[in-house]
């Protein structure tokens, strides 16, 4: 299962599995974001490369009208992830 | 302890395929890795082999434990082979500029896994990969 949606005060809030059977549901979302933004990881459990494609097609889409995503709250599973991927400063994971 | 199943070539596989590693998780007794490395390789086979071969048939996937490591076998039937254990290493950045993710899974996979083999025998096209219990 897998969820995006937007909340008061944390920004976009993902959660649950972001796998390949799930990326058109994230993209479908984040096609939507047309400035800079924080993507709140704390719920989310799993991302596989499907998943980091999307957040990187999003980044790259705003990083070239200045604008970025930051990914906060990254649990230490998912965050091994895009440490793998070398990414981690890519989305500016603290 | 062996578990083996196959699943059809389909993205909305990915839960049964959590499921059966969670399983598998269960009545080995495993602890360690995280079962979401196991899941997380078996994914990036199992959609690569579902985007790239040419297959029809459903794929298998094998989880044993054998001695200190965890043996996980995907198996692609009647397809033209590739091999993912030799295939070159990818490079971040070229990643990031191409604006795609083409080639990030396997490049996740060689570096969780300890070791990958590749056979293809019969048109049958079949990747091993050993991950240290513990690690």
């Amino acid at each position: 299962m897998f969820d995006i949606r937007l909340q008061e005060g944390r920004g976009l809030v993902l959660t649950g599995r972001l796998d390949a059977s799930q990326t058109t549901k994230a993209s479908t979302v984040l096609k939507a974001v047309e400035s800079s933004m924080a993507l709140d990881l704390s719920d989310l459990e799993y991302v596989s490369s499907a998943g980091i494609g999307v957040l990187v097609q999003t980044q790259k889409r705003l990083q070239s009208t200045g604008h970025s995503l930051k990914l906060v709250n990254v649990q230490p599973r998912v965050r091994a992830i895009f440490h793998y991927a070398a990414l981690e400063s890519y989305f500016g994971i603290d | 302890m062996e578990l083996e199943k196959r699943f059809p070539r389909e993205f909305t596989a990915l839960e049964s395929i959590l499921d059966f590693v969670l399983e598998f998780y269960k009545r080995s007794g495993i602890a360690a890795p995280d079962p979401s490395q196991v899941q997380l390789m078996i994914e990036e086979i199992f959609t690569n082999m579902i985007k790239y071969n040419d297959g029809h048939q459903n794929i298998s996937i094998r989880l044993r434990r054998m001695g200190d490591h965890l043996e996980i076998c995907l198996t692609d039937f009647d397809v033209e082979p590739f091999d993912y254990a030799s295939a070159p290493e990818v490079d971040t950045e070229q990643l990031l500029e191409r604006k795609q993710s083409g080639g990030l899974g396997l490049h996740l996979v060689k570096k969780m896994a300890d070791r990958m083999t590749y056979e293809y025998v019969d048109r049958n096209s079949k990747l091993t990969i050993l991950k240290r219990l513990g690690g």
